[in-house]
């Protein structure tokens, strides 16, 4: 193999091993967190104690939102590394879809989490996803209260996917992949000495209280896409519709070509098929990374 | 016998169907249910003195021959608006859209007005507003 092959496929076999490291120690620093947290009453004070009173919660807290935000960003470049390699096609069908869910799962772990800092941005973020979630169509309003309300138990259910239900489920879904790649000591031991070492010399961003009058206010990197798409787009077409047609997409990529062969178009239809929805897919994600970069250089 | 096996598997199908939506129907409406709260917000004299006050997601604006209030939330997304007192406008921080002061619409992604707050003056001289929450 040659010298860039080897270093990519180093890559490739270290990245999902890190990432598991950072998900135990996300884990555990939750867990931790989680002895103070609560999410009734103010829950902005409690955050802010938690940063400034409690003893080293500033230490777990930046340990958990760090190994959290590495955890999915590792995930993410260990998806594209094999979606880019076309390596779905070496994947069932069912196997692919756990996986993609799961880490849209952790992409909506990372946006709770997001929610529940409860500072100006993150009940912000609350109230924008519960509105768009309303603009579903019939029941919209009665789905968007399966994921938050409005009021005093604003932080609960948020607080109750971020802590229960989408760790057992991505922890669930993830379970063959976590025994294939479950790190050894020799990874636990750098993610945890890296993690805990940007927890000890970064310290958290101010938050800013959900009363304060700012001019403009962002989003988690993840969703400025999908913010500057809001600006110019019906909030069903941008927050919905379009997230919904791209992750659907990347869940059938596998199935495309077999769909094809059982309708018995030949086979330069099917590769054509096939290849015409990867670079679909591929000209999507790079719009997508470009609104995101020009949201981020620019504001949104 | 091909044709009664299919007939069969598909009424098996039909009666789980049937059986999980009997679970699912309550299930669903235990988990959306939501008792409709009202949220009051009281200004106090000392709080009616300026021109646009907000208070708790409320801007009470007083005009010279009008007192009302509008909720402060976008009705774009729900942000909460910001009163710039130079152009005398509402201005949301998420995305861009902007409000007269007494709540028309004049650009951005929000499509309707803002929503007025009904009013109730009380005895002492508070002004009550009202708020539906949920
Ligand atoms: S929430 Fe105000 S413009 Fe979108």
């Amino acid at each position: 193999m040659s010298f860039p092959g080897r270093i990519i496929s180093r890559i490739s076999l270290y990245l999902p091993r890190l990432g598991l490291s950072a998900l135990i120690l996300c884990l555990v620093s939750g867990l931790v967190l989680a002895f103070y947290y609560r999410p009734m009453g103010n829950v902005f004070q409690n955050v802010e104690e938690i940063t400034t009173l409690v003893p080293y919660g500033w230490f777990f807290r930046q340990l958990h939102y760090s190994a959290g935000q590495v955890f999915v960003i590792l995930m993410l470049l260990h998806t594209l590394d094999h979606f880019f390699r076309r390596r779905y096609r070496i994947y069932a069908l069912g196997e692919w879809i756990s996986l993609i869910v799961s880490l849209a799962l952790c992409f909506y772990t990372l946006f709770t989490g997001f929610i529940l800092k409860a500072d100006q941005e993150g009940v912000f973020a609350g109230r924008i996803f519960m509105n768009i979630i309303e603009t579903l169509p019939v029941a919209g309003g009665a789905i968007a209260r399966l994921f938050i309300v409005p009021g005093n138990s604003f932080f609960f259910l948020p607080y109750l996917y971020h802590s229960f239900f989408l760790p057992l489920l991505i922890i669930y879904l993830m379970r063959g992949h976590i025994r294939e790649w479950f790190p050894n000591e020799r990874f636990l031991l750098s993610g945890g000495i890296g993690l805990s070492l940007y927890a000890l010399f970064v310290s958290p961003r101010i938050d800013i209280p959900p009363d304060a009058s700012v001019a403009v206010v962002e989003g988690p990197w993840f969703f400025l896409g999908i913010q500057s798409l809001l600006k110019v787009l019906p909030s069903f077409l941008a927050g919905l519709v379009i997230p919904g047609l791209f992750i659907g997409c990347i869940l059938v990529l596998p199935a495309a070509g077999p769909a094809l062969r059982a309708l018995s178009f030949n086979e330069r239809i099917i590769r054509i098929g096939e290849t015409g929805l990867y670079c679909l897919l591929i000209i999507s994600i790079c719009l997508y990374a470009f609104l995101t970069l020009r949201a981020a250089i620019w504001g949104p | 016998m091909e044709r009664r096996g299919f007939i069969k598997k598909g009424l098996q199908w039909a009666a789980s169907l049937l059986g999980a939506s009997f679970l699912a129907y309550p299930a669903f409406s235990f988990m959306t249910f939501r008792k409709a709260t009202k949220k009051r917000i009281v200004f106090h004299p000392e709080d009616q003195a300026g021109a646009v006050t907000f208070k708790e997601g409320v801007y009470l604006i007083r005009e010279p021959n009008e007192i009302f209030a509008l909720s402060a939330q976008c009705t774009h997304l729900g942000c909460t608006l910001n009163y710039d007192a130079v152009s005398g406008r509402f201005a949301c921080p998420c995305h861009g859209s902007v409000f007269t002061l007494s709540g028309k619409r004049i650009s951005g992604p929000a499509r309707k007005d803002l929503y007025r707050v009904p009013l109730t003056k009380t005895a002492s001289g508070d002004i009550e507003a009202v708020l539906e929450v949920g």
